[in-house]
């Protein structure tokens, strides 16, 4: 088979599922990668396992939604949408799955294709002929055309690589990663860095291949992967030494691009968000900076105090800001770590080094930093985190002096040290079909609070939110049990129950969100316990709700004078 | 025809005091499918019907009630009914059972898979029945199943593969008919099987029904290594043979066509082998058959089938049983 076949590509793919040991899974992928003569297939070959079908950092979508897709494939199958697809697709957990199966299985959809082993190459500008066209019927009519030439294991992957969703297979960016190590025997940390740098693995691939890594350079305007945090398992680190702590900012983490009179802001997405922030913008033209990065927190900032999230809420997603609203909610940017300065990136030295840096161009320029504190004991790490607590902040940072700035990922250099926003008593509403690992289970759930006696509803509940983790799978299958009898109503993949079993729900944060009809929702809900003990009319009452909302906003925060949480020489 | 439901257990056809797969003993004629837990009687005061290996199986799992042994296609006459039974091709011993009476005819098929396992006596289905209560365990059209001999062929080339690697394979498979079948598909191979206590016990009512199962023995945890093993999921997450590090694992079961079933079990090999028979052959029995009404059990999808047998002009209704899932 010609190794710039897509049937290749999806080949290899549905191997490296089937394997368990990741390395083999790596030694799979290695094997595939180093097959391929041309430069140009190998670019393609990884951005489709690794990234989906345009690299990240094109902002090119194909932009093809599981309606769309999941509409055309019931017409191509001769199948009823509602009747049919929908319920295989919920049984299985996957509309792509679901797909490839029926693709397979049903004879007119067999007669249909006649698979012509189309090339990377090939398949490439179909994607991009997608991206380029805008209505459902358009798009449409190339994926029709295109199956006709696939086999039912490439539509498979042509979807899940086009949805940019994982492929499913135990093997994620950071697998190829190590597959193109691997395979053009590169260290990995060199791989790592080129694939973050240029933001494109396909790019990636061929530098490694043409032994020209060393071509990866930072470039200025260009988002670096944000370093993650991870929760700190329990509070017992058994030495602090090699930590030292900051606040940890209820606002919203961004980068700035600085140089001179150009800035641009990325969310920890990657998007670009200058736009919502001109007075940043404005802040940093003014300090006549040299070339720098900077990893911060955007926090909303009044009156010596750090104001909480819902008011940044108010500037978020906004493209032009009006000067009402800018003086309302003035926002500040709060830097915490510095990446690049000058000519040089400054990601890979150590924290302690990179703070140094940070502190001298914060007195330079008058910049705001976190403040960071040493800590010894585990007396002063409760201390300054009910400090952080009492500025109106989420909690407090931990992070390691030795390490360097880990672009992308999440580990344990960082961590986080949070006390859980609140919790709620609610009752089960609607149970929704799980997909994945919990493909088969009702494992999402919709639950809502007592609206009884609110006479702004005629309702007896509401739903505040959709919570799907922090139960046990032993509670999810008593749940799935359970749910069997309560069933009133069925809507495709979602259950409509009898509001019977209470659910103990904790969350981050309350939010005001117009669009529902609690008008709040939740920031992360899950499971903290079932409660078989209590009955629906002992759940929390929307009022209930209101009330720890608004003692949130007018909670007295801790002025900034003393013991700040940031240093900001004006 | 009266066709009703009782509780969670079996069917009854009232009119004619007949029972399918029923506990109670308020019917004068109660007849068993086959030797699995949720069509068994759970009553020690039964007196049933049934084939005599699945009389021998339900003995194996603790039937202490009466039976009456039938032979397939001899026909067994009621007042007012006659009755016969036809092999199932489900397990061993597996009938469907077809009643005739004036008010028209009635096949009752239990669990049921064609083309039928070849661990069992066949499958065969009389010409004409008005009433079809069947089962639809594998409702939906992205259920098709290989050939067995594909399925054979997947199953002796893992287990020699991983003894090549010097692995232990070991196959999950539900201890009674499918540990057997796969028993059986891997009898060619002449390597020494063990197998769980539990589908042990049911081996030899396959080899005095003439199926060849190999070489095997018990499951021994200290000879284990180097066997092929049989045994079920459950048994393996309570310490089978966790002592052999180095194993591969393969789960057998028609549930095993869907990807999530993967990470669920973490197993290395899923092979689709069902006991069941799938959608497609479900449709085209139907089509054969021309009842005038289908009675759809055993499904958490009987609208799918409901819709394709409706586009037939086939009349159908579903029959809402609780199912358990012991494929």
């Amino acid at each position: 088979m010609a190794t710039d076949s897509f049937q290749k590509l999806t080949e290899t793919a549905q191997a490296i599922k089937e394997t368990r040991s990741t390395n083999t899974k790596i030694a799979i992928c290695a094997d595939y990668f180093r097959s391929i003569p041309e430069d140009e297939n190998l670019r393609r070959a990884a951005q489709f396992l690794g990234e989906g079908a345009f690299s990240d950092l094109s902002g090119k979508r194909a932009s093809v939604g599981s309606r769309t897709y999941s509409t055309c494939a019931a017409n191509f199958c001769e199948i009823d949408y509602e009747k049919v697809f929908k319920p295989c697709k919920t049984a299985l957990g996957s509309a792509s799955e679901a797909i490839e199966k029926l693709m397979q299985n049903i004879d007119v959809a067999r007669r249909k294709r006649s698979p012509s082993q189309l090339s990377l190459k090939q398949v490439e500008e179909q994607y991009h002929k997608l991206s380029q066209l805008s209505s459902r019927a358009d798009k449409q009519e190339v994926l029709q055309n295109c199956w006709k030439k696939m086999t039912a294991l490439e539509i498979k992957y042509f979807i899940r690589i086009m949805s940019r969703g994982s492929l499913r297979i135990g093997f994620e960016t950071k697998s190829v990663v190590s597959a193109l190590s691997k395979a053009f025997k590169k260290k990995l940390e060199n791989v790592r860095y080129a694939h973050m740098i240029t933001g494109s693995i396909g790019n990636t691939a061929v530098l490694c291949k043409n032994n020209s890594l060393d071509q990866a350079s930072f470039k200025l305007f260009h988002p670096l992967s944000f370093m993650l945090a991870s929760p700190i398992e329990s509070r017992s680190i058994e030495n602090l030494d090699p930590y030292i702590a900051e606040e940890k900012f209820d606002g919203m983490r961004a980068q700035g691009h600085v140089k001179g009179e150009q800035v641009e802001l990325y969310s920890r997405d990657l998007n670009d968000i200058t736009h919502s922030f001109p007075e940043i913008v404005q802040f940093f033209t003014s300090r006549n900076l040299p070339a720098l990065v900077l990893d911060g927190e955007i926090c909303v900032y009044k009156d010596d105090e750090i104001l909480p999230f819902q008011l940044l809420q108010k500037r978020m997603g906004r493209k032009k800001p009006s000067q009402e609203v800018i003086q309302k909610y003035p926002v500040l940017f709060i830097a915490y770590d510095v990446l690049y300065h000058g000519k040089q990136p400054t990601f890979g030295h150590p924290l302690a080094k990179r703070r140094e840096l940070l502190v001298t161009l914060s007195k330079k320029y008058s910049l705001p930093i976190t403040n960071q504190f040493n800590v010894e004991t585990h007396a002063h790490v409760e201390e300054l985190f009910e400090r952080a607590l009492a500025h109106g902040n989420e909690g407090l940072m931990l992070k390691k002096k030795e390490s360097t700035y880990e672009y992308g990922q999440r580990r344990k250099s960082w961590l986080k040290v949070k006390r859980p926003g609140g919790t709620l008593d609610t009752v089960l509403m609607y149970a929704h079909a799980g997909s994945g690992r919990r493909g088969g289970y009702y494992s999402d759930f919709t639950l809502g609070i007592r609206v009884a006696e609110d006479e702004r509803y005629e309702e007896e509940f509401i739903p505040i939110g959709k919570a799907y983790g922090g139960y046990t799978d032993e509670e999810m299958k008593r749940l799935n049990k359970k749910i069997k009898d309560l069933t009133v109503e069925k809507y495709g993949p979602t259950l409509g129950l009898i509001p019977e079993i209470v659910v103990e729900l904790e969350f981050d944060d309350i939010q005001v969100n117009k669009r529902t009809k609690a008008n709040y929702t939740l920031r992360l809900p899950r499971f903290k316990a079932i409660r078989w003990d209590l009955a629906p009319t002992d759940a929390n009452t929307l009022k209930d709700v209101e009330r720890m909302y608004q003692q949130k906003i007018d909670r007295d925060r801790l002025k900034q004078k003393e013991n700040p949480s940031f240093v900001f020489h004006q | 025809m009266n066709i009703t439901k009782a509780g969670y257990h079996g069917i009854l056809l009232p009119n004619l005091n007949i029972g399918f797969d029923y506990s109670g003993t308020d019917t004068q004629h109660t007849f068993i499918s086959h030797a699995h837990a949720d069509h068994m009687p759970r009553n020690r005061k039964s007196s049933v019907y049934c084939t005599s290996n699945t009389l021998k199986l339900m003995r194996r799992r603790g039937y202490k009630g009466e039976a009456t042994v039938l032979d397939f296609e001899e026909p067994f006459e009621t007042e007012n009914a006659r009755i016969t039974l036809y092999p199932a091709g489900h397990i061993l011993g597996s009938a469907m059972v077809y009643v005739e009476s004036e008010e028209g005819s009635v096949l009752y098929t239990g669990d049921y898979r064609t083309p039928p396992s070849p661990a069992t006596e066949g499958f065969a289905i009389p010409h004409q029945v008005d009433h079809f209560i069947t089962e639809a365990t594998f409702s939906l059209p992205i259920y098709r199943w290989d050939s067995h001999e594909e399925l054979g062929n997947e199953i002796r080339e893992f287990a020699q593969k991983t003894l090549a690697d010097n692995y232990t394979p070991v196959f999950l498979a539900y201890n009674l008919g499918k540990a057997q079948e796969v028993m059986h598909f891997l009898s060619p191979l002449n390597h020494p099987v063990q197998i769980h206590g539990a589908g042990y016990k049911m081996c030899d009512v396959y080899e005095e029904a003439g199926i060849d199962l190999g070489t095997y023995a018990t499951y021994n945890r200290g000879t284990c290594a180097g066997n092929i093993l049989i045994t079920t999921n459950s048994a393996l997450n309570n310490g089978f043979a966790s002592n052999v590090k180095k194993k591969r694992i393969a789960y057998c079961s028609g549930w095993a066509s869907r990807e999530a079933t993967r990470s669920q079990l973490t197993v290395h090999k899923l092979i689709p082998l069902s006991d069941h028979l799938d959608f497609f052959e479900l449709i085209r029995l139907c089509e054969r058959l021309e009842p005038q009404k289908v009675h759809i059990t055993h499904t958490p999808n009987a609208d799918v089938v409901q819709h394709y047998l409706d586009t037939r002009n086939i009349n159908s209704r579903f029959l809402d049983l609780e199912s358990e899932e012991d494929d």
